[in-house]
C-alpha cells in the first residue's frame, strides 16, 4: 500500500457558530481517487473549503496531516504550495485582474516556495498553451479578466486548466461536472485522469455516476449532516444512483 | 492647463469655465504618503460647462494613509444645452484616515440634452478609517441623461480566497485587488507616477 497522503480525525468545524462537519474521518493514500457523494447540504463544500483554508470557517476539533504536516496550521497559500487544489463549485470572478496575470503570480509563487527559478516569459506563454490545448480552452480566455464573461461550463474547464498548470498533488473537485454538457464533461474528465499519477490523489464531489465513469474512484463516500455514514467500493455509485441515498443507508 | 494634478504639488484652478465645444480632461491624485502631499487637504473645484456642446472628463484618485484628512468638493455645473460630463473617483483609505467626497452634479434650468456621468468608490483597508460618498443632483431641465454611482466597501474576500487558494501570497493578492479597483484611474497617470504611487 502506498504512504497515507491526507488523514482528517474527527473533524468538527462550521461558520457562523454553526456546526455543519460533525466528525469527518477519512484516510487517502497516494494514487488513490476517492469520491465524496451525498445531499445537498450534506457538508460537501464545506469541508473543501475548510481543506483549502477558508477563513470563513472555524475547525473546532480534529485534526488533518496532509503530506505528513499539520495542514491546519498552514495558510491557503502553503496549502497551495504543498500540493493542494481545490476546483470550485462556484468559481469566482475577479474584474480587472487578467487570466494571464492571474495564473503568473500563482505558478510565480509556487515555484518560489519550491526552490525554483522563476519561468522567462516565453518558457510561461509555452505552458499557458500547451495546458489550455490539454483542456481544450479558448485561446482568448487567456486576455480576459479572471471567470468575467466565462459560462458556467468554460469556469469549470479553466479550473481543471488551472489545475494542469499547478499541478497539484491533491486535488479536490467539488461538482466540476456540473453546468457541463457531455463533450466537456469528457475533455475535463480526460484532463484530471491524465493528470492523475502514482503519487498524487484526488477527492471527486459529485451527484452524478457520469463523472465517475471517467474518473473512476478507488473509494466511495456517502457524506451525510456533516459525518461520512458510508464507505464502500466503486459499486456503491451504482447503487445510489439507481436506490437514492436514503435506499443504501 | 495640465492635466494630471497632484495634490501638494500643483495647483489646482478653483473654478474653471469651458466654453462652446470646448473639452476638459483631467485628473486629479492625491497620496498622502507622496513626498510635498498635505497631511490634510480640502479640494473644491467647480467646473462650469457654460458653451454648446463642452465636455468634461474628470477622474480622481486618492490613497489616504495614517491620519490624513481628505475632503474632495467637485460641483459640475451644466449651464448650457448638450454638453456632456464624465467623472470617476476612486480611493482607498486606510489607517486611521479619512477621506469625503461631495459630488454635484447641477443641470442648469434649459440645459436641455445634457448627459452627466458621476461615479465615485471607495474603499476601506482598516476599521479605523472612514470614506463617505456624498453624490448629489440638481436638475432643473427635462431632457438629461444623468447617472451616478458610489460605493464604500472593502476589499472582496471571496476573491482574496480565491486567488491565495491558488498559491497567490495575501499581500500580492491584496495587491492585485487593488490595482484592479484603481486601474481605470492609474491608467491616465504617466507610468512613473503610478508606480510611485503604488509603493
Ligand atoms: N455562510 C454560511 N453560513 C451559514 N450556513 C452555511 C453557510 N454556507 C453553508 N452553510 C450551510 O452549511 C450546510 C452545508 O453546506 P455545503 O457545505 O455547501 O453543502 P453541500 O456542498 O454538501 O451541498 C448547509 O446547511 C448550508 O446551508
Ligand atoms: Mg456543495
Amino acid at each position: 500500500m502506498n504512504e497515507v497522503l491526507l488523514e482528517i480525525k474527527d473533524l468538527h468545524a462550521g461558520i457562523e457558530g454553526k456546526e455543519i462537519l460533525k466528525g469527518v474521518n477519512l484516510t487517502i493514500r497516494r494514487g488513490e481517487i476517492h469520491a465524496v457523494m451525498g445531499p445537498n447540504g450534506a457538508g460537501k463544500s464545506t469541508l473543501s473549503a475548510v481543506l483549502a483554508g477558508k477563513p470563513s470557517y472555524t475547525v473546532t476539533s480534529g485534526s488533518v496531516t496532509f503530506a505528513g504536516k499539520d495542514l491546519l496550521a498552514m495558510s491557503p497559500e502553503e496549502r497551495a504550495w504543498a500540493g493542494l487544489f481545490l476546483s470550485f463549485q462556484y468559481p469566482v470572478e475577479i474584474p480587472g485582474v487578467s487570466f494571464t496575470a492571474f495564473m503568473k503570480a500563482a505558478l510565480a509563487a509556487k515555484r518560489k516556495a519550491a526552490g525554483l527559478p522563476e519561468l522567462s516569459p516565453a518558457e510561461f506563454l509555452r505552458l499557458l498553451k500547451e495546458k489550455m490545448a490539454f483542456v481544450q480552452m479558448k485561446p482568448e480566455f487567456i486576455k480576459r479578466e479572471v471567470g468575467v464573461g466565462f459560462s458556467g461550463g468554460e469556469k469549470k474547464r479553466a479550473e481543471v486548466f488551472q489545475m494542469a498548470m499547478l499541478e497539484p498533488v491533491l486535488s479536490i473537485l467539488d461538482e466540476t461536472d456540473s453546468g457541463l454538457d457531455v463533450d466537456a464533461l469528457r475533455i475535463v474528465a480526460e484532463g484530471v485522469m491524465n493528470l492523475h499519477t502514482e503519487q498524487t490523489s484526488a477527492i471527486v464531489i459529485t451527484h452524478y455516476q457520469r463523472l465517475l465513469d471517467y474518473i473512476v474512484p478507488d473509494v466511495v463516500h456517502v457524506l451525510k449532516d456533516g459525518v461520512i455514514v458510508r464507505t464502500a467500493g466503486r459499486e456503491l455509485v451504482a447503487q445510489i444512483e439507481e436506490k437514492g441515498y436514503e435506499g443504501i443507508l | 492647463m495640465k492635466s494630471v494634478y497632484i495634490i501638494g504639488r500643483d495647483t489646482l484652478p478653483q473654478s474653471i469655465s469651458l466654453g462652446e465645444g470646448e473639452q476638459l480632461s483631467l485628473t486629479i491624485v492625491y497620496a498622502s504618503a507622496l513626498e510635498g502631499a498635505p497631511a490634510e487637504a480640502d479640494i473644491p473645484l467647480t467646473v462650469s460647462l457654460d458653451g454648446r456642446g463642452a465636455s468634461l472628463d474628470i477622474a480622481g484618485l486618492y490613497i489616504c494613509k495614517g491620519e490624513s484628512r481628505l475632503r474632495l468638493k467637485v460641483d459640475v455645473r451644466h449651464n448650457a444645452c448638450g454638453c456632456t460630463s464624465r467623472q470617476l473617483f476612486k480611493g482607498l483609505v486606510a489607517d486611521q484616515a479619512k477621506a469625503v467626497f461631495d459630488g454635484l452634479v447641477y443641470v442648469a434650468h434649459g440645459a436641455q440634452k445634457t448627459s452627466a456621468a458621476q461615479e465615485s468608490h471607495a474603499i476601506l483597508l482598516s476599521a479605523g478609517a472612514v470614506a463617505e460618498n456624498r453624490p448629489q443632483l440638481e436638475i432643473y431641465a427635462d431632457d438629461v441623461e444623468c447617472s451616478h454611482g458610489a460605493t464604500c466597501g472593502q476589499l472582496n474576500d471571496d476573491e482574496l480566497f480565491y486567488m491565495r487558494s491558488r498559491g497567490i501570497p495575501e499581500d500580492e493578492a491584496r495587491r492585485l485587488q487593488i490595482l484592479s479597483f484603481l486601474s481605470p484611474v492609474l491608467s491616465r497617470l504617466p507610468e512613473d507616477l503610478a508606480e510611485s504611487i503604488m509603493k
